[in-house]
């Protein structure tokens, strides 16, 4: 059975590989060229003269926008993972107080929580930059977290609930049995079992505030704050768009996760890949 | 081979799975410190701020005409008589289908494919997660330099590959067209969110079955339909219900791949003009209910077609 | 002692729910801070820093560091891109909040921002009526007698042509008229020197309003009257016979069919950078030396002039499009913000800022002083390419609207560019186009 599905397996994964690489490769391949180079007729498939210049641009020196991006990639780096740790923390107990508990008002607040994603992002975002201005908490890492966590709890505690209440129930029943607290059940037994859900949680809530562009365009004030997202957007010039230096600036903000992912391999594979439950 | 329905609903393996246990109900204040945080941010971040703009969009909020007033429906009448708006919902309603059907469909493909371990998994989902991490706004010029009809990638391909003589406009002659490809761009965006949701969802699957399901003669095949599709549907109806809402709020791609033209603009892209360029800011929020109503009553056709708790 | 336990438990969730709505709704209903600061901050001008929020690139840091010396102002400068920026300002502005002390002031939302007083009237703060001689454009930033900003770059609409693609086709003196334009597009095009000669951007898009602008005008015409009622919609006007025109341009092959989906300041520019296009109708001053004789952006330096625009009985004139810079109302000190902008727009920094002075003081793309003494000053230094042509086309430059851009120009341009787009995309004729461009301003002009 093994061998029949094989190759079944690998033409997925070349669909896969094309179907996500392609544009990418387009990014990079447009990185490494000059502005005079891109929009060739027909297109430059590799870079005629290869050249690091948009990246030196990018990252080295002590120019403006050398500084702006540095200070960008600082700053998206601390919102994402700020807003990434607490959404999971809070979202991982709340989740185990829907699937786990009864309590009043329960099923109220599970689905308005739920009924909150609906909102279009443009109605909260007047209201909340108002909040964020009485609290003056705007231009601050604080701020935009607090914003950030609000948007992502949603999603993070459904993906949790639906996890953790499929778990087969018998292991915390024999925990509690042996005595143990509920917090004590919550940690040892169900975090465990739940690594899964956590780590793809923690991976979707950290991606989705890596893309964030609006709310931080509006909550920073200056580049203290300002994420890479905004500080590529800026790169746009009046008259023209530079391509391959929004291209190079691109590679950077994909490389970051992507980097990220292969060096947490190990924790990405044992948490989301865990594989099977035994029973 | 097949699932279990157990009385309360659920879906459980062969086998029949644990037998509930009745909980003792008790006076406990631990689930409301587990929630209260939860509850605070969204009640006061999220809920009080939309439930606000919901009443706001039943009153003329105009920075161009003051002072606020009530008008009832007048924002909304106003809305349905302008003719940008009404054909961006259309258009937006083929966002949706196209979006979802796409995304949905590649996000258990790709699920499937990462689902049991084999050499480069890994390594395959950081390249997953690309086109979810390429800022907005560079996917937007990449893309259009790909669909450009005077220098674009595909033409120039198709030009080397002698498929066609002289290079071709893609967007914003024919509608379909137009609103396809620039959904494709956004589903190429999103696919690795529904991945990721689904992949979640079937690492829950304990490795028995499917090693029963074999011992029982199942091809794999029937082990993916029987087996796999039914017990992920909750991991997919988190998937679809993002791509929903994620495809009813779609502004970034028709916006810079087709600006504001009525071939491909979305009713968020209306919305935009209308409170920021506008300053109506009522119109605005009027526009932003219909999408909050239509992405609840989307969601909820969705969850329940799809959606069956399982328990292992 | 459970139903103890669960009444103070659910007492407290009230109470914390209660707490959470009154402290929400408390800052919804705006006992936000207005950010105007107080009176005594708003005088200050010494040791304080302002936030200048535009979008463009800074000045050099040595040359803030000077400013700061002769001032004791420190200048916190952030770039952010056009569009951004608008909403960053509604937002703000709606909000009530502070974000900059000095930000942008488009030429197209003078009349809007006007109307809502966002910004401080600049005749508070600086010499307005000093400048004026010496800026042709800051009539186009005035608005029921108060300045709303100063302009700092004179950006106007000019027309671009690569002159050695008119060569290769024979063509040895520059068009002065539409038909002449016309007909040497077509030869160039017979010749084969270019496939699509001519360059508009069709895409539904801002820079598509500003070339019919520039059209219109060349054309004899107006868009709209001191009352904002439409001047385009007869036959015979200048608007409605340029929108005729460039539909057909585009509809005849003069223009490449994909311009549907070229946007000015993204598209169109490339076209002319890489000489797919022999000219850009509507460019923008400037452009000739940032962008087309840049080696690294373009493959055909040396080879773009501007000339004057083509009308129907000789040269016709170019309108404003350019950037201006104010003062928002939520501004903390705006005293010292309007200490910067006298610097900023003066004679020797303008010229500092667009190459005069060495490489080093000089602003990233900023081609063109709003001075006409500091153009002068350049054009005798020789460091702007096409000045002299400049030089003329700016002292001559005229707004766009005589009586000031009207308080709901973004709908108007909106309802401008996605008509004419559709009449290019074929969905409807330059009738229907222009029918529903009048029908909308003539709306908006009765208040509705």
């Amino acid at each position: 059975m093994k061998r029949r599905i094989h190759w079944v397996r690998w033409i997925g994964v070349a669909f896969l590989l094309l179907w996500t690489l392609i544009p990418i490769y387009w990014t990079i391949n447009t990185s490494l060229q000059t502005d005079a180079q891109v929009s060739a007729r027909p297109a430059n498939y590799l870079p005629p003269t290869p050249t690091l210049h948009n990246y030196l641009t990018l990252l080295a020196g002590d120019s403006e926008t050398a500084e702006s991006v540095r200070a960008s990639i600082g700053n998206i780096v601390i919102e994402c993972l700020a807003a990434t740790i607490v959404t999971v923390l809070l979202s991982t107990l709340a989740a185990y107080a829907f699937a786990r508990m009864t309590f009043r008002g329960r099923q109220v607040l599970f689905y308005a929580v739920l009924a909150t994603m609906a909102f279009p992002a443009y109605t909260t975002l007047i209201p909340l930059y108002k909040i964020m201005t009485w609290l003056g908490l705007v231009n601050t890492y604080a701020g935009i977290v607090l914003v950030y966590v609000s948007g992502f709890l949603p999603l993070a505690t459904w993906i949790l609930y639906n996890y953790m209440s499929s778990l087969p129930k018998a292991i915390e029943e024999a925990a509690q049995i042996d005595g143990a607290s509920r917090l004590k059940v919550l940690w040892h037994v169900v975090v465990p079992l739940a690594r899964p859900g956590i780590v793809s949680t923690a991976i979707i809530t950290f991606l989705f505030a890596w893309g964030q562009f609006l709310f931080p365009l509006v909550l920073s004030s200056d580049i203290s704050t300002e994420p890479l997202t905004v500080v590529i957007a800026a790169l746009q010039g009046r008259h023209t768009v530079p391509f391959s230096l929004m291209s190079a600036a691109g590679v950077l903000a994909i490389a970051i996760p992507a980097i990220v992912a292969l060096v947490l391999n190990r924790y990405i594979v044992n948490g989301l890949l865990a594989g099977s439950v035994k029973s | 081979m097949t699932l279990g329905l157990r009385a309360d609903g659920r879906l459980v393996p062969p086998g029949g799975g644990r037998p509930a246990v009745r909980r003792r109900r008790a006076a406990d204040p631990l689930p409301y410190l587990l929630v209260s945080p939860l509850a605070i941010f969204i009640i006061g971040l999220a809920l009080i701020p939309a439930v606000f703009t919901i009443g706001a969009a039943f009153f003329r909020v105009d920075e161009l005409d003051p002072p606020t007033r009530f008008i009832g429906l007048g924002n909304f009448v106003r809305l349905f008589q302008d003719d940008a708006i009404t054909s961006s919902i259309g258009n937006t309603a083929l966002y949706v289908l196209i979006g979802v059907v796409l995304s949905t469909v590649l996000g258990i493909l790709f699920a499937v494919i990462l689902q049991k371990p084999f050499l480069g998994r890994s390594a395959l989902i950081a390249v997953l997660i690309l086109p979810w991490a390429l800022p907005g706004v560079v996917e937007g010029i990449i893309w259009v330099n790909i669909w450009d009809g005077n220098t674009g990638l595909l033409n120039s391909v198709l030009t080397t590959l002698h498929v066609i003589d002289h290079y071709q406009v893609f967007l914003g002659q024919n509608q379909l067209l137009t609103v396809f490809l620039t959904e494709v761009v956004q589903v190429w965006q999103i696919t690795p969110l529904s991945t990721l949701l689904i992949l979640a969802g079937l690492q829950n699957i304990p490795a028995e079955i499917y090693e029963s399901a074999s011992i029982d003669g199942a091809s794999p095949w029937g082990a993916f339909w029987r087996l796999t599709l039914p017990l992920a549907r909750p991991g997919i109806t988190v998937a679809m219900v993002q791509a929903v809402i994620a495809t009813l709020n779609v502004f970034d791609q028709p916006f810079v791949l087709n600006g504001a033209a009525a071939t491909g603009s979305s009713v968020t892209m209306q919305t935009y003009f209308v409170t920021f360029q506008n300053l109506d800011f009522g119109e605005g929020y009027a526009l932003s209910l219909l999408i909050t109503i239509a992405t609840l009553v989307i969601s909820f056709i969705v969850l329940k077609l799809v959606y069956r708790p399982v328990e292992f | 002692m459970n139903s103890m336990t669960r009444r103070t438990s659910r007492r407290l969730r009230i109470a914390a729910g209660l707490t959470t709505l009154v402290a929400t709704g408390a800052a919804l209903t705006g006992c936000a801070s207005s950010g105007s600061g107080s009176g005594g901050d708003a005088d200050k001008t010494s040791g304080v820093t302002i936030s200048v929020v535009l979008a463009y690139d800074p000045p050099p840091k040595a040359t803030l560091e000077e400013f700061k010396k002769e001032t004791g102002i420190t200048v916190k400068w952030s770039n952010v891109d056009w569009d951004s920026l608008q909403t960053k300002i509604a937002a703000a502005a709606t909000a009530k909040t502070y974000f900059a002390d000095a930000t942008d002031v488009d030429w197209s939302r003078v009349g809007q921002l006007g109307k809502l007083g966002w910004f401080h009237p600049m005749d508070d703060y600086v010499d307005v009526a000093s400048m004026k001689s010496d800026m042709p454009q800051l009539a186009s930033f005035q608005d029921g007698g108060k300045t709303v900003g100063i302009p700092f770059d004179a950006s106007f609409m000019v027309t671009t042509a690569n002159q050695k693609m008119f060569q290769d086709a024979g063509i040895s003196t520059m068009p002065t008229t539409i038909d002449d334009y016309t007909a040497d597009l077509k030869q160039i095009q017979n010749k084969g020197v270019s496939e699509h000669p001519l360059n508009i951007p069709f895409a539904a898009a801002e820079g598509l309003s500003t070339a019919w602008y520039q059209t219109t005008a060349a054309f004899g015409g107006t868009i709209l009257d001191s009352k904002g009622k439409p001047q385009f919609t007869s036959k015979d006007s200048g608007g409605y016979r340029a929108a005729s025109w460039m539909v057909q341009s585009l509809k005849d092959g003069l223009i490449a069919p994909a311009n549907i989906n070229v946007s000015d300041s993204q598209g169109a520019q490339t076209l002319m950078a890489k000489g797919v296009v022999a000219s850009t109708y509507s460019d923008y001053s400037g452009d000739v030396g940032a962008l087309y004789n840049v080696a690294s952006s373009s493959t055909v330096t040396g080879q773009t002039v501007y000339i004057p625009t083509p009308g129907v009985d000789g040269p016709g004139p170019n309108l404003t499009n350019a950037d201006g810079i104010g003062i928002p109302m939520t501004a903390k000190y705006p005293k010292a913000a309007a200490k910067f902008i006298q610097w900023f727009t003066s004679r020797q920094k303008q010229i500092d800022f667009a190459g005069g002075s060495g490489k080093d003081k000089v602003i990233l793309g900023y081609a063109l002083p709003s001075r006409v003494s500091a153009v002068d000053a350049l054009n005798e230094k020789g460091t702007l390419d096409g000045g002299e042509v400049l030089a003329s086309l700016l002292k001559k430059s005229k707004p766009v609207f005589p009586d000031g851009a009207p308080s709901w120009y973004p709908e108007f341009s909106r309802a401008v560019y996605t008509n004419l787009h559709a009449a290019a995309a074929g969905t409807m004729t330059v009738d229907q186009a222009i029918k529903k461009i009048g029908d909308t301003a003539n709306q908006l002009a009765s208040g509705s």
